[in-house]
């Protein structure tokens, strides 16, 4: 797990905007002051739970407490989820739900909004307190999605798909590493939540892929790539 | 009941019918199998010790059979019966056999049995027909028994269950899935024990070198039970086809193909052959091999393993009966019990690794009686010559190999007190009674069975950090059910201890399957890409839903499939037994001699190793400075060693070392090796604060973490993947590194991760045998050569150690330190 004080974030160009890749699965847009997560996944605990999954309490605090992290390290004045804000199904009053409208009540000044993704029909954004999205968010140069495909008005970013590489070295077991990924005209963030699995990418020649490990945004050439 | 009174006028009139039914084949029962029939009748539980095809299935069938004979009146054609019988077999794919053999006799002596299959493989029909209970007796997994018992009609089922026979049961003791029978048997008992006759346990095992355990394992702590053996053991002949010329024989690992021209010669001589690797990518390669000289008809020479498809191999298993076949390559899939009649030679490529595999092996080939089986070796590269020299001596003198019993694995229990939660339910003092009287949980503590059933009721120890986990309720009476349809059904795909990598299914586009392959080989492929499955080259045409849809190519394939647990360790008593020859002062064995030049070359740069002395090697090489220490302990305990070796060196000087190990020893290799003289190397392999260390070692929460994968699987805390599964299943996968890490986090004390060190401590890295290990070492006189170059013992594990996979360093610094180069680099 990557701990807010060692990240070391990566600054990129991207559509022509300068965007900075944070290693705790972030993408901060300085320009509009907005910081970019995918795939929050709130609630998933829960959901294991009640599936017989024994998984402590506790995860969704931890997520929150990196958000919080995140807003304060880049100075965000905005929080936009690109999608699976929520994991799934839950009991009206679970605790999880609580949690976040609480966090949200002491972020008042902070807007908050989700482009809604296919997990995210379950519970409805507005009583969490983030304004709902259907579809996509056109902000030039970016088109924000969930299912991240090409838009003729401009660079997609979006999430839903968990991207990851897994690295093979000599000496070494597998590492299966969380990931950006940037085509030529659609970009993907790594999920945020920490209870989500991931996706080996099969990036195209062009491709740009950053994999994050140990506090750092490492930038991956073919050469290290392995799908 | 009939058991109780002894031999009566039925008792007689049943063993007239099913003698007559031997005469007719010209047979007469064996001893053993007499001995097997009347302990049965009289009531007593057993394991008959006998090797394949010497009629073993009969031996074990025929007391339930001359039971329901003495017991008279004839089972209803169609409608529900009673059932009488269970028979486990490990393999899937033995089931098959196994039934044809049983309904046989059964229809033979005129019993008018029902007998049904249950396995992963079993069609729907076959599935109604037991659920309505028109079955007298089922032929089953130790999986499927669980599942079984996972259904509320369970006690019903089982309520006239008079037998349950165990065959290959040396293939369970050991494993987890013994354990987990151990657990069902135990269940089953329990459930008869108000009966009037006991439920009677039979076993049928091969040679073992701890037989009477592998009985009082399967008859629990209430103990009991006959060893029936079968006839003493046939002599074996261990004959080596040696190369002419030994200049080209490698040094390390290789496919054995240079050897190819007197493999063929040796096949043409005789009219059948099976010729066993001990890989499955091996018996692709040679079956390849072979096919590309082959000028026989090409339908006379198969493939036999266990990555295809069930139609593919019982076509083989079938022309090995007719008899239509030349060549068989086959993998320890034809090692189990599928009958066919023997073949005219046995080949076997490579060591065979294990004394009582050889022997199993050898059992395959023609003999008339009183004559020895035959096994004919060959050779793949210099130090299984030696190997090869040392089985035969090792079955001279019944050396055979043991399998030791697992104790005391939570996670089997956790998953079979929600088996049976699921069905039934059951009461929690009952369900600790019942673990209790098998071998694994005799000494199950009350702090570990309250722990195990924390675990299923309110997901961890402490109370409260689980909100609205639901999986086990226990009601006000101690009953404990499930807790809802959805969590049973959760629990029924569950089943079982099998932890494999993600199958992929290889199917032709057209139709038709031909096995399967994991799936991360499958990821490395591209649409269009070649590789050799099935005997054949493949060209992979596109993945969908788990599989991998090929159509024939021609060329040459890009790649051999690879599976997991691909290596074979030698046995603690093959090293023993190699380590003795080489301490011997020429030897007469022919493959001595012919492996002369190596150990003479290994004489010459350093010595050879020896029981008596403790080798340690260190040379300078081009790529960094390498310690090779030859303890000759297995490779398990070597893996420990290796860790200690690497953690006390970095301690003492940081750096960065990197490990591998072999059957013979171990080396530790980095940039610069601190400088080393006998009594610093006596310190690095001090017994002392050996936990500590090992604990230390930061090797270990990594070990432990990829423990933790089947653990979490058995235990129920992970899915595995099932093609098609429903969507709300797929919102419950969480990966076991990820459950780690949180109860890592959240529950440092969970019993679960307790479980993965100690497997990790006891089973990976066999603590207790890498401390005798370096008790070992103290004890012998500890050799230090510095050869100039890499010695034919060393060089095996440089190899090793080049593509090896595992480090002393933390994973996190790995990382870093690549990031660097890579940032470096752009």
């Amino acid at each position: 797990m990557n701990t807010a004080v060692d990240a070391a974030p990566h600054t990129l160009l991207l559509a022509g905007e300068p965007v900075v890749l944070d290693p705790d699965r972030a993408l901060y847009w300085p320009a509009r002051r907005t910081l970019l997560v995918a795939d929050v996944h709130f609630g998933k605990a829960q959901v294991l739970r009640e599936g017989g999954i024994p998984l402590p309490r506790g995860s969704t605090g931890a997520d929150l407490a990196r958000l919080d992290a995140l807003l304060h390290r880049h100075g965000a004045r905005r929080l936009l989820v690109l999608g699976d804000l929520v994991h799934g199904r839950t009991v009206p009053d679970a605790a999880w739900i609580e949690r976040v409208r609480a966090w949200r009540a002491g972020h008042a000044a902070l807007d908050c909004a989700v482009v809604r993704g296919n997990h995210d029909r379950h519970v409805d954004p507005a009583r969490l307190g983030f304004e709902g999205v259907d579809d996509t968010l056109h902000e030039g140069p970016f088109v924000f999605a969930h299912e991240p495909a090409p838009d003729p008005r401009g660079y997609v970013l979006g999430g839903h798909l968990h991207p990851g590489v897994v690295l093979r070295e000599r000496h070494a077991p597998r590492a299966r590493l969380p990931a950006f990924w940037f085509g030529t005209s659609v970009g993907v963030l790594p999920a945020f939540g920490r209870l989500t699995g991931l996706m080996p990418v099969q990036p195209a020649p062009m491709d740009q892929v950053f994999a994050i490990a140990a506090g750092l945004v490492v930038p991956i050439g073919t050469r290290h790539r392995r799908t | 009941m009939n058991a109780l009174r002894g031999p009566s006028m039925q008792d007689d009139a049943a063993l007239a019918r099913l003698e007559d039914w031997f005469a007719a084949r010209g047979w007469a029962p064996a001893s053993f199998q007499r001995a097997a029939w009347s302990r049965f009748r009289a009531g007593e539980s057993g394991l008959i010790h006998a090797p394949t095809g010497s009629g073993k299935t009969l031996a074990a069938w025929g007391g339930p059979v001359l039971a329901a004979l003495a017991r008279g009146g004839a089972s209803p054609r169609r409608g529900p019966r009673p059932l009488r019988a269970i028979w486990i077999t490990p393999l899937r794919a033995l089931a098959a056999d196994t039934h044809g053999a049983l309904q046989s006799l059964a229809d033979g002596v005129g019993l008018g049995w029902k007998i049904l299959r249950r396995t992963g493989d079993s069609g729907s029909g076959e599935r109604a027909r037991l659920a309505r209970g028109e079955a007298d007796a089922l032929v089953t997994t130790p999986e499927s028994l669980s599942l079984l018992l996972s259904y509320a009609d369970a006690p019903e089922r089982f309520s006239a269950l008079e037998a349950v026979i165990v065959d290959e049961w040396h293939e369970l003791l050991g494993s987890k899935r013994g354990v987990l029978l151990e657990l069902a048997l135990s269940h089953l008992r329990a459930q008869r024990a108000g009966s009037a006759a006991a439920l009677r346990v039979w076993g049928v095992s091969a040679t073992l070198g701890n037989l009477p355990q592998a009985l009082a394992v399967l008859m629990g702590p209430r103990g009991g039970g006959a060893l029936v053996h079968a006839e003493t053991p046939r002599a074996v002949v261990v004959d080596s086809l040696l190369p002419p010329d030994t200049l080209r024989f490698p040094w390390a690992g290789h496919l054995g193909l240079v050897q190819l021209p007197q493999v063929l010669d040796a096949i043409g001589r005789v009219r059948s052959t099976l010729l066993f690797t001990n890989t499955r990518a091996q018996a692709e390669l040679w079956h390849q091999a072979l096919a590309a000289v082959w000028t026989d008809d090409p339908a006379t020479l198969a493939l036999h393993h266990g990555s295809l498809d069930r139609a593919l191999r019982t076509q083989v298993e079938d022309g090995l009966r007719a008899g239509t076949l030349r060549c068989v390559v086959a993998t320890s899939s034809l090692d189990l019990g599928v009958d066919f009649a023997a073949v005219d030679q046995v080949v076997q490529v490579g060591s065979p690794k294990g004394v009582a595999r050889l022997l199993q092996r050898a059992g395959r080939s023609r003999h008339r009686p009183g004559e020895a089986s035959r096994v004919l070796c060959v050779p793949t590269h210099n130090l299984e010559l030696v190997e090869i020299a040392a089985a035969r001596r090792a079955l001279a003198t019944g050396r055979l190999e043991s399998r030791v019993p697992l104790v005391s694995c939570l996670d089997v229990l956790a998953q079979h007190v929600a088996t049976l939660a699921s069905g039934a339910g059951i009461d929690a003092a009952q369900a600790l009674r019942e673990a209790r009287d098998t071998h694994a949980f005799r000494e199950l503590s009350d702090a570990d069975w309250q722990a195990t059933l924390q675990l299923v009721e309110q997901g961890g120890a402490t109370l409260g950090a689980y909100p609205d986990f639901r999986k086990v309720v226990r009601a006000p009476d101690g009953r404990l059910t499930i807790a809802s349809r959805a969590a049973a059904l959760r629990q029924r795909l569950s089943v079982g201890t099998i932890v494999s990598d993600g199958q992929v299914a290889v199917r032709w586009l057209q139709g038709g399957a031909l096995g399967h392959v994991e799936e991360s080989f499958v990821a490395r492929l591209s649409p269009g890409d070649r590789f050799l499955f099935a005997g054949r080259t493949l060209e992979l045409v596109r993945m969908k839903d788990l599989t991998a849809y090929v159509r024939s190519a021609r060329g040459k394939p890009g790649g051999v499939p690879r599976w997991m647990g691909g290596k074979m360790p030698l046995s603690t008593e093959l090293a023993a037994a190699t380590q003795a020859l080489l301490a011997e002062h020429d030897p007469p064995e022919p493959e001595m001699r012919l492996a002369r030049p190596m150990l003479d070359a290994q004489a010459r740069l350093s010595r050879v190793p020896s029981a008596a002395d403790l080798l340690v090697e260190i040379v300078a090489a081009r790529d960094g400075e390498h310690l090779f220490v030859f303890p000759f302990a297995g490779r398990l305990a070597h893996e420990g060693l290796a860790a200690l070796l690497a953690f006390r060196l970095a301690r003492d000087a940081p750096a960065s070392f990197s490990f591998a190990v072999n059957d013979y020893g171990l080396v530790v290799g980095g940039r610069r090796l601190p400088t080393l003289d006998a009594s610093r190397l006596r310190r690095l392999l001090s017994p002392d604060d050996l936990a500590a260390d090992l604990g230390g070692s930061l090797n270990l929460a990594e070990l432990a973490r990829r423990q933790f994968r089947e653990v979490a699987r058995v235990a129920g805390l992970v899915f595995q993947g099932l093609p098609g599964r429903s969507k709300s299943m797929r919102q419950l996968t969480a990966s076991s590194t990820l459950l780690y890490d949180v109860l890592a986090e959240h529950e440092p004390g969970h019993v679960l991760l307790r479980q993965a060190r100690d497997e990790v401590l006891r089973g990976q890295l066999e603590v207790a045998r890498l401390e005798a290990a370096l008790r070992d070492a103290q004890a012998r006189t500890l050799r230090l050569e510095r050869p100039e170059r890499l010695t034919p013992f060393g060089f095996p594990l440089w190899a090793e150690s080049i593509r090896g996979q595992l480090s002393s360093e933390d994973w996190q610094d790995r990382v870093r330190r690549m990031a660097e180069r890579l940032e470096a680099a752009t």
